[in-house]
C-alpha cells in the first residue's frame, strides 16, 4: 500500500490580490521506500503542498479539499486535532527550508529533537533526550551537539538536527522542503550523501521539494514536475529527466547548465504566472513553443504515456 | 559559566556608569561654582561652632578675631576650599556617594533633621514602594493583554488596546493625575487628594494598611496609566512578529499542541526583545514617579526633588539626581540579569 | 519612485494617519498664525506684565461655561470713551459727562468695578474734578466716589497734561471712600447700620448691585446707569479717554487665571513653542543617531566599539533626574529652554543609534555595498549615498515618535518648575495653576487645557506614527 495517495488536492488562499490558487487538483503517490523529487520555479505551489500535505495551513485558506491519504486517514476528512495526535510527525513529518529559523532559539537542541516524543508519546525526558542524541548520532553529529544552542552551530550542523528532529519518532514519510538552498555546495554534498544513506539504511519514504532538477536527480526514484500550482509531468527519474515530455520539463532541462557539454542553457521566455488569475486553459501556453489553439481553451487533463507515467499536455492527447 | 561571566561583565559596565555619573556632576559642580558655595557652606556651619567656643574661652576681641582667622583657614584648607576644584574631585566624588552633602537651608525631614542624608534615607522606601507597585501592575497587564491581543490581531480589541496605548503613551502623567483629582477627589470625593496617610494616620496596624492603599490608590493607577499603553504595544508587536517566524511553524508541524507552542516558542522567545523595552521604558517609570509624586504629594524622593527646586536647595538636588541614578541602574541590571538568564544568545 | 509612491499609499490608507496629518496641519497653521501675530518679546513685554491684565477679572472661567451652568454669569465688560457723552457749560465750568447704560440680568455680582482715565488735560490752575455716579433700579442713586486730578506743581506751565504714559485706574469696589459712601446709602434707604469696614468685607461689589435680603445681599437686577461726570474749570478741560470695567465672573475662550491673564493668549502662545521644541529636538537627535548608528555599524573596529560603550553610558543614565539636575544648575546663565533642548538631545540620541547599527550591520553585507567597495568608492561616499538611504524611512519613522517625548519632557519640567517663566508654554500655564492651588479650588479652566492641548499635540505625531509602521515594517501591512 502506498504510504501517501494524494488525489484532487486543492488549496486556495484569500489575498488582497484575490484567490490565490496554488495547489491545483494535484494527484500522486508515494510507495513505501521511494523518493519522489517535486521540482519547479519558485512560486509554483511546491510549499504550499508540502503545507497541505503536513495540513498546516495558513489563517487565510478559502479552499481545501481533495484526499490527502495516509496510512488509511484521509487527512483533509479529520479534525485539526486528530491530524496533529495522530499525523503530524508520528506519520509525516517535515525538514523546512532554511533550518537556520525552524529551531526555536533559546533551547536547546537536543530537548527540540527529544521534544515530540516527550509531548506525544508522553516519554520520560530523560529516556527521550537518549533517543535524540542516537539520532544525532545517526545524522553524523557528535552526541555534545545536544546540550549546544542553534546560534552555537553552523548551517550544516544545523540542518542534520532539523533532519534528527524530523526522524525522532522514525515517521513513514518525510518530506524535505528545500533542504540544502541556504547551504553552500560542499555541504549541500554532504546533506544529500546523508539523505542517501538514510533512505538506503532505513527504508525511509521521502519527498524532495527543490528548483535544483539536477539535485533532485541524485536522490529521488520518481520526479514531478510542477507548474503554476500543478503537476504537468510525473514519471521515473530516468524518464523524466533523459526523455522529457512535457513542453515545461524540456525546458527546464535545457536551461540547466552542463558541466561538460558545450551547450548554452537557454532561457524560458515570459514569466511564471500570477496564481491569483492564471492563464485560461492550459497554464503553461503563453510560454509554450507548442501551443495549440486548443491549450488556449481547455485545460488538459493527465495523460497516460507508459506505464505510470503522466503529462498533463494535450499534444499526448490523441496518442496513446 | 556563560551566564555568570557576562553578567559579571554587565556589572563592571555599570559601575562604571554610575562613576562616570558621578564625575560629571561633580565637574559641572566645580565649573559652576556651586561646589565651592556647598562646601563653604558646610565649612562656615562647623566655623560657627567654633567660633561660639572660643568666643566662651577668649575674651580679647583682638585675640579673638586672630584666633577665629586662623581656624578658618584651617577649616578651609581641610576642606580643599584652597585649591581650585578640579583637585578636589575625588573628594567630591566620595562626598556625593555618601551624601556629605551638608544640611539643607529650609526642608526637614519628618523627624526634624536637616541633614541631608537623613532626609533621603527616610523618603527612599516611600519611591520604591509607590514605583514596584506601579511597575509590578503594569508589567503583569501589559503582558496578559499584549500576548491576548497578538493572537487576534485585527480584531475589534486589538484596534481599542492600540488607541488605548497611543493615548495612553500621549497622556503627560502629572495630567492624568491632575485630573483624576480633579474627577475622583474633588468632584466624586472617593479619594484623598494626597499625602501617603491621613493626619492623623490610624494607629491599628490593619486600618493604617488599609489607608495606606487609599491613598495609593490613585497615584499608582496614574502611574500605570502612564506606563500601561505602550507596553501593550511593545508586548503585542513583538508576540506578533515571533509569531511569525519558521520555528513557530515548524513547531506547528511537529504537531505540538497550541498552547505548548504559544508558551514555549512565542512567548518565551518573544520575552528577551520585551524586556528590553520594559527596560527602557524604566527611565520613563522614573520620571513618571517623580512627577506623580509632585501631584500627590506623596512624601518620596520624587515630591523632595520638587520641592528642593522651588528652595533652592543645590544639595538636595544633587543627592537625589545621584540616587536616581544609582536605582535606575540597579534596576536595570536585575533586569539584564533576567535577560541574560532568558536569552542565550546574548552570552559570551 | 515607485517606492515612495506605494509607501505614501500605504501610509495614507488608514484611517490613523489621514486623522495625524490633520491635525499636524490644524497645529502648524495656528502657530504660523501666533508666529505672525505676536510681538516677539511678547513673553516679557505682556505676559509677565500684571499692569497690561489689570481690567480683565481674575480667575473665572471662559464665557461658555453660561451655557452649561443654570447660574446665569455676568460677562466682562469694558466700556472706552474717546468723547464724553455729553458736555454742558455751566458757571464758567465745563462738565464732561460719560454715561454707561447697561440692563444687569444675572444671577451672580460683577467682580469689580473699576474706572480709568487717560490722557487728561486742562489748562486752569484749579484741576478738574472726577466724581462716579451710579443709579439703581431701585432708583437709588448713590455718588461712589469723588477725586481730583493731580493739580499744577510748582514751575510747571499750562497746558497740564495728566495720565499720558500709565492711565490712572481706579478700582471702586476697592477704595475705602466707596465703602463710606455705600454704607451711608445703606443706613439712609435701608436703615442698615453697617460700617465702611464690614462693607469692605462683604464686598463693595455685592453692596453696590445688591439689595439685602436675609443674612446678605441678594443681586438687585434691572437698569443701571453708570455716570462719570468730570468737572473742569477751563475750556480745554479734555479727556483722551476714559475707560469703566464692569467686571465679569466669565471671560473669553479659555477663562482667567489669578492674575487676570487671558489663558487663550497664553495658551495660543505655546502652539509654535511646542511645536519648535518638538521639532527642533527630534530632528536633530535623530540625525545624531542615525549618523553614529551608520558610523558605528558601518567602520567596526575601535569606533564601533567607542561609540557602543558611549551609547551603552548614555543610556543607563535617567533622563529626567538629569534633565532637573542640569537645569537647575545651568538654568540661571543660560536661558532655560536652550540647556531643555540641549540635554534632550543629548542623551536621546543613542537610543537611535543602537537600532540603527544592526541594520547597518545587515546592509554592509549586501551585494551593492560590495560593488561599491570594488568600484574603490570612498567610504564615507558609501556610508551617505549607498547605506543611509536604506534606514531613512525607519529613521524618519523614529523622528516623528521622538517628537512627542520631546514636548511632553519639557512640559514636565516646566510643570516642576524648571521651565522658562518669562514664556507661557503649557506646561508653563499649567505649572501656575497648580502651584496656586488651581486643583484643589476646582479652576478647572486653568488645569485642563493645558493638558490637552498637550495631550493633542503628542497624539498627533503618535497618530502619523502608527500610521507609518505599517510602511517601515513590512509584515504588519494590512493582508485584507
Amino acid at each position: 500500500m502506498a504510504v501517501l495517495d494524494i488525489v484532487n488536492l486543492r488549496l486556495y488562499y484569500k489575498t488582497l490580490r484575490g484567490t490565490v490558487r496554488a495547489v491545483e487538483r494535484v494527484s500522486y503517490r508515494v510507495e513505501p521506500g521511494e523518493a519522489l523529487g517535486i521540482v519547479g520555479e519558485s512560486g509554483c505551489g511546491k510549499t504550499s503542498m508540502a503545507n497541505a500535505i503536513m495540513r498546516t495551513l495558513p489563517s487565510n485558506v478559502e479552499v481545501y479539499d481533495g484526499h490527502v491519504i495516509v496510512d488509511g486517514h484521509d487527512v483533509v476528512r479529520m479534525s485539526e486535532e486528530e491530524v496533529r495526535r495522530k499525523i503530524r510527525w508520528r506519520k509525516v513529518s517535515m525538514v523546512f527550508q532554511g533550518a537556520m529559523n525552524a529551531l526555536n532559539p533559546v533551547i536547546r537542541v537536543g530537548l527540540q529533537v527529544a521534544e515530540p516524543l516527550i509531548i506525544h508519546e508522553g516519554m520520560d525526558k530523560r529516556e527521550a533526550l537518549e533517543i535524540a542524541r542516537e539520532k544525532l548520532k545517526l545524522v553524523g553529529l557528535p552526541p555534545e551537539v545536544s546540550d549546544r544552542y542553534p546560534h552555537e552551530l553552523s548551517g550544516g550542523m544545523k540542518q542534520r538536527v532539523v533532519i534528527a528532529m524530523a526522524l525522532v519518532m522514525n515517521p513513514k514519510l518525510v518530506i524535505l522542503d528545500e533542504p540544502t538552498s541556504a547551504l553552500d555546495v560542499s555541504i549541500q554534498a554532504q546533506i544529500m550523501n546523508l539523505l542517501k544513506k538514510l533512505k538506503r539504511e532505513m527504508g525511509l519514504s521521502m519527498i524532495f521539494i527543490t528548483h535544483d532538477i539536477a539535485l533532485a536527480s541524485d536522490l529521488s526514484d520518481r520526479i514531478a514536475v510542477m507548474y503554476a500550482g500543478q503537476v504537468v509531468e510525473i514519471g521515473s527519474a530516468e524518464q523524466v529527466l533523459l526523455e522529457p515530455k512535457h513542453p515545461y520539463t524540456q525546458k527546464l532541462l535545457a536551461a540547466t547548465p552542463r558541466l561538460r557539454a558545450d551547450i548554452t542553457p537557454e532561457f524560458i521566455p515570459g514569466a511564471p504566472p500570477d496564481l491569483a488569475s492564471p492563464p485560461q486553459g492550459c497554464r503553461f501556453h503563453p510560454r509554450c513553443p507548442y501551443v495549440m489553439d486548443r491549450c488556449r481553451r481547455e485545460e488538459p487533463p493527465d495523460f497516460e504515456v507508459d506505464g505510470g507515467r503522466y503529462v498533463k499536455c494535450w499534444l499526448y492527447g490523441e496518442e496513446g | 559559566m556563560g551566564v555568570l561571566r557576562t553578567i559579571g561583565i554587565r556589572a563592571l559596565t555599570l559601575i562604571g556608569v554610575v562613576i562616570a555619573v558621578l564625575l560629571m556632576l561633580v565637574i559641572v559642580l566645580g565649573v559652576t561654582g556651586l561646589s565651592d558655595k556647598m562646601l563653604k557652606a558646610i565649612a562656615d556651619q562647623i566655623l560657627m561652632e567654633i567660633r561660639q567656643g572660643l568666643a566662651r574661652e577668649i575674651k580679647d576681641p583682638e585675640a579673638l578675631k586672630a584666633a577665629i582667622e586662623q581656624q578658618r583657614m584651617e577649616i578651609y584648607a581641610a576642606f580643599g576650599l584652597d585649591k581650585p576644584w578640579y583637585a578636589r574631585i575625588p573628594d567630591m566624588v566620595v562626598r556625593v556617594m555618601t551624601f556629605d552633602l551638608g544640611y539643607t537651608r529650609t526642608i526637614k525631614s519628618f523627624t526634624g533633621s536637616q541633614r541631608v542624608a537623613d532626609i533621603i534615607w527616610e523618603r527612599l522606601p516611600n519611591t520604591i514602594l509607590l514605583v514596584t507597585t506601579a511597575i509590578a501592575i503594569s508589567a503583569v497587564l501589559g503582558l496578559i493583554i499584549g500576548v491576548k491581543v497578538a493572537t487576534r490581531p485585527g480584531s475589534r480589541l486589538d484596534r481599542v488596546a492600540s488607541y488605548f496605548s497611543a493615548i495612553s503613551f500621549a497622556l503627560p502623567t502629572w495630567w492624568t493625575g491632575i485630573i483624576f483629582i480633579f474627577v475622583f477627589a474633588f468632584y466624586f470625593r472617593l479619594f484623598p487628594f494626597g499625602g501617603m496617610y491621613s493626619a492623623p494616620p490610624p494607629e491599628e496596624p490593619l486600618a493604617r494598611f488599609l489607608d495606606l492603599l487609599w491613598h495609593a490608590a490613585l497615584p499608582v493607577t496614574t502611574l500605570v496609566v502612564a506606563l500601561v499603553g505602550s507596553w501593550i504595544y511593545v508586548t503585542r508587536t513583538i508576540v506578533l512578529n515571533t509569531a511569525q517566524e519558521d520555528f513557530v511553524a515548524a513547531a506547528r508541524a511537529k504537531g505540538l499542541p497550541e498552547s505548548v507552542v504559544r508558551r514555549r516558542y512565542i512567548i518565551r522567545v518573544a520575552a528577551p526583545p520585551i524586556l528590553t523595552n520594559i527596560v527602557l521604558g524604566l527611565a520613563g517609570s522614573i520620571g513618571g514617579a517623580i512627577i506623580t509624586e509632585t501631584v500627590f504629594q506623596w512624601p518620596g524622593m520624587g515630591s523632595l526633588y520638587y520641592q528642593a527646586i522651588f528652595s533652592l536647595e543645590e544639595n538636595l538636588i544633587i543627592a537625589l539626581t545621584f540616587i536616581f541614578t544609582v536605582v535606575y541602574v540597579a534596576a536595570r541590571f536585575i533586569l539584564e540579569i533576567l535577560y541574560i538568564v532568558l536569552d542565550p544568545r546574548v552570552r559570551y | 519612485m515607485s517606492v515612495g509612491r506605494d509607501a505614501l499609499r500605504e501610509f495614507w490608507a488608514s484611517k490613523v494617519s489621514k486623522m495625524g496629518v490633520a491635525l499636524l496641519v490644524l497645529l502648524v497653521v495656528v502657530s504660523v498664525y501666533v508666529v505672525l501675530t505676536y510681538p516677539l518679546d511678547f513673553g516679557l513685554r505682556y505676559w509677565n506684565n500684571p499692569a497690561y491684565w489689570a481690567d480683565n477679572p481674575k480667575a473665572v472661567p471662559p464665557e461658555w461655561w453660561n451655557l452649561f451652568t443654570d447660574k446665569k454669569l455676568p460677562p466682562h465688560v469694558i466700556k472706552d470713551f474717546h468723547e464724553p457723552s455729553d458736555v454742558r457749560d455751566q458757571r464758567g465750568r465745563r462738565i464732561l459727562e460719560y454715561v454707561y447704560s447697561f440692563d444687569f440680568q444675572y444671577d451672580e455680582f460683577p467682580s469689580f468695578l473699576s474706572i480709568s482715565l487717560n490722557n487728561v488735560t486742562f489748562s486752569s490752575r484749579r484741576p478738574p474734578r472726577v466724581e462716579i455716579f451710579l443709579d439703581r433700579p431701585d432708583n437709588i442713586s448713590v455718588r461712589l466716589l469723588r477725586f481730583t486730578v493731580t493739580g499744577p506743581r510748582p514751575g510747571e506751565e499750562a497746558p497740564y497734561f495728566r495720565y499720558v504714559e500709565a492711565p490712572n485706574r481706579v478700582r471702586i469696589t476697592g477704595d475705602k471712600n466707596v465703602f463710606s459712601a455705600l454704607s451711608a446709602m445703606l443706613k439712609k434707604y435701608y436703615g442698615l447700620s453697617i460700617r465702611p469696614s464690614e462693607v469692605g468685607e462683604i464686598g463693595a461689589e455685592k453692596v453696590a448691585f445688591g439689595e439685602p435680603s436675609g443674612d446678605g445681599f441678594k443681586v438687585l437686577r434691572g437698569r443701571y446707569v453708570l455716570r462719570a461726570v468730570v468737572t473742569g474749570y477751563d475750556e480745554d478741560v479734555d479727556v483722551g479717554m476714559l475707560r469703566m470695567v464692569v467686571g465679569g465672573r466669565v471671560y473669553g475662550f479659555s477663562g482667567t487665571d489669578t492674575l487676570g491673564r487671558d489663558l487663550a493668549v497664553g495658551l495660543l502662545f505655546g502652539f509654535p513653542i511646542a511645536l519648535l521644541i518638538g521639532f527642533l529636538t527630534s530632528t536633530v537627535t535623530t540625525i545624531i543617531g542615525a549618523i553614529t548608528g551608520v558610523i558605528s555599524g558601518y567602520m567596526g573596529g575601535k569606533v564601533d566599539t567607542g561609540i557602543q560603550r558611549l551609547s551603552d553610558i548614555i543610556l543607563n543614565i535617567p533622563l529626567l533626574p538629569i534633565l532637573i539636575f542640569f537645569t537647575f544648575v545651568l538654568g540661571t546663565e543660560i536661558p532655560r529652554l536652550w540647556v531643555i533642548i540641549a540635554i534632550l538631545i543629548a542623551f536621546s540620541w543613542p537610543s537611535l543609534t543602537i537600532v540603527v547599527r544592526p541594520m547597518v550591520l545587515q546592509i554592509r553585507e549586501s551585494q551593492f555595498v560590495e560593488a561599491a567597495v570594488a568600484i574603490g568608492a570612498p567610504r564615507l561616499w558609501i556610508m551617505f549615498r549607498h547605506i543611509f538611504p536604506q534606514v531613512a524611512p525607519f529613521v524618519f519613522a523614529q523622528l516623528i515618535f521622538f517628537t512627542p517625548s520631546a514636548i511632553l519632557a519639557e512640559a514636565a519640567l516646566s510643570f516642576l518648575g524648571l521651565g522658562d517663566p518669562s514664556m507661557p508654554t503649557w506646561g508653563q500655564i499649567l505649572e501656575t495653576g497648580f502651584r496656586s492651588g488651581g486643583v484643589y479650588i476646582g479652576y478647572w479652566w486653568w488645569v485642563l487645557p493645558p493638558g490637552l492641548l498637550i495631550v493633542f499635540a503628542a497624539i498627533t505625531f503618535v497618530l502619523i506614527a502608527l500610521g507609518l509602521e505599517p510602511v517601515v515594517n513590512p509584515r504588519l501591512r494590512r493582508m485584507k
